[in-house]
Order: structure tokens, then sequence, then C-alpha cells
């Protein structure tokens, strides 16, 4: 499998990895506080502010171990 | 040319089937699958039939793609992760080759549809969850809580390990298919520009649908191999529970 070998693919394909680590935290974070707020307790806006800041440090957070995991070359 | 770029990804029935409500109708996505299996599974079966020691063409290719993904495993989950190669293997054949087809003019790509890639995550992630508590019981919830965290940083902890561990299979899901969705929305709006443009200005997007082409197939299988990484990343993860991390690096 060349391509995956290659340096330019092989960086084009962690960058693209963590963007999509951080915004599925994102997702996951924001999604969860507007179910709290929306069905669950009616918690105003506070539900999805806190999720959507914890999603975030999520996000960092995994982005964050990916970066440590890859394979340095 | 007044074309949606999104209206390539629509489906539309060919063969309308509906078992007690559920629309199980046949589709280009439908019939491209099958064409991908088909094909995957005549050539593995072709380089396969030889046998020889010195292998032909078709075998050293399917040997060094057998290589590939057992490196893959090795890397990530060590030898325990090889009882989980024939599954490692099919999803990276069948990405692969999806994405692959795909890039054919007039061909569809089944990546480019959220609910395969949807499934495959949750299959992934799904399994990653019953190994990691057949093997490990309730100390499995361990994961949700990092080494070393000292005790008053839990209540803020836990739920940012829980959000990253629920972000895993939405992230799987929407990287493949929305690396595929991309390339072929840019590449069919570089491709109506160049039909619109003419032959004066035409041929300058044209060059580009052509160079866009060929990073295409670079992402192609970059996203196979990302989606191989990260299922064999889930589920190793569930078998060694924070071991990992000291040799990781």
């Amino acid at each position: 499998m060349p391509p995956t070998q290659d340096p330019f693919y092989a960086g084009l394909g962690q960058a693209v990895r963590i963007g999509t680590e951080l915004l599925a935290a994102l997702i996951v974070g924001g999604g969860l506080g507007w179910v709290t707020d929306t069905y669950l307790l009616g918690t105003g806006p506070w539900g999805m502010v806190v999720g959507l800041i914890l999603g975030a440090a999520a996000g960092v957070r995994n982005a964050y171990r990916m970066a440590q995991r890859w394979p340095q070359r | 040319m007044e074309e949606s770029p999104l209206h390539p990804f629509e489906l539309h029935n060919y063969v309308p089937i509906s078992l007690g409500g559920l629309d199980i109708s046949i589709n280009k996505a439908v019939i491209m699958m099958w064409v991908v299996v088909g094909l995957i599974s005549v050539l593995m079966v072709m380089a396969g039939s030889a046998r020889r020691l010195v292998p032909g063409k078709l075998q050293s290719l399917a040997e060094m793609m057998v290589d590939f993904i057992r490196g893959i495993i090795l890397d990530t989950m060590g030898k325990d992760g090889m009882r989980f190669f024939p599954l490692i293997a099919t999803l990276f054949l069948f990405i692969l080759f999806c994405n692959l087809i795909g890039l054919i003019p007039g061909s569809y790509t089944v990546t480019s549809q959220i609910v395969v890639t949807a499934v495959f995550a949750c299959v992934v992630y799904g399994l990653s969850l019953v190994m990691g508590f057949l093997l490990h019981g309730a100390k499995f919830l361990g994961i949700l809580v990092p080494p070393g965290t000292p005790g008053w940083l839990l209540p803020l902890m836990v739920p940012i390990e829980l959000i990253s561990q629920l972000a895993r299979p939405i992230s799987l899901a929407v990287r493949l298919f929305a690396n595929m969705t991309a390339g072929h929305v840019i590449l069919g709006v570089l491709f109506g520009l160049a039909i619109s443009g003419g032959v004066l200005i035409g041929w300058l997007p044209f060059a580009f649908t052509i160079a866009m082409n060929g990073l295409e197939v670079g992402i192609a299988f970059i996203q196979a191999y990302i989606f191989t990484v990260l299922t064999c990343v889930y589920l190793g993860d569930a078998f060694h529970l924070h071991g990992h991390d000291d040799h990781a690096h």
C-alpha cells in the first residue's frame, strides 16, 4: 500500500483524523446537553452550555491522545 | 448544466421491495455493494488458488495486503488482536474497494452514505464494549477514569471521558462519510465548471478535476487505513485497559 507510507498522505491523514475528533466530541457534548435541557430536566440553556464546554474538553483530550499515539517516523 | 452537486448521492429504487413495512428495495448502493463483495471474493479466491512458493502478480498483491493488515493489528493490538483478523481485514478491504470503485465515473460510492459508515462504526464500537465487559467485567468502567487522576478531579474527568468515549463511533462514522462525500462534491463542482466554461477557460477546472481525482485515490486509501487503525485501537483499548498507553510511544 504505497500511499499510506508517503509522509504527505500520512500527515494529511493525521490532520483529518484530529479535525473530526474535535467535531465529534462537540456534537456529542452539545447533543447530550440539549437532550438534558429539552427532555429530561428542562434546565434552560445551562445543560447545553455545560455540555458544549465538556464536549470541547473531551475533543481536545481525544485529539491529544490521538496525537500521542501516532507512530513517530 | 443546472444540476445540484449533491444530485449524484440521491438513490432511486430499481426494484422496490417492502418486507413487513421495512423498505429493503434494491438501489444503486445495494448493487455496488454486491459488486464490491463479488470483486473482493473473486480476486482473493483467484489469488489464493495458485499457492505458489514464488507468488505471481495477483498472489503477491494479496499477500502484501494481508501482511499490511497484519502489521496494523500487531502494531496497535499486539498478538491478542490476531483473533480479530478476519473482521478487520474484511472491513479494510470492503471500505477500500468501495472508495476506489466509487472513483470510477458513473459508479457509486457506497461509503458516501452515512448509514453505511454509521453501521460499521456502531458494530466496531459495540464489539469493543462487549469485549471489554466480557474480559474485565465491571472493572471495564475504569476506562472512564484516566490513570493518575486525583480524586477531586473525578466529577470533572468522568463526564469528559464519557463524552470522549461516546464521540468515538460518531467520529469514526462521520470521518469516512464526510471525506468521501466532500471529495465527490468537489469533483462534481469542478467538472460542472469545466463543462460550463467551454473550451476557452474550461480546461483549467478540467485539469483540476484530474488532479483532484489523483488526490482522491490517496484519500480512498487513507480513509480505509484510518478506519482500520481506529478499529484496532478501540478494540485494543477494550483488551488492555490503560495498559496500552505505556508502550505506545
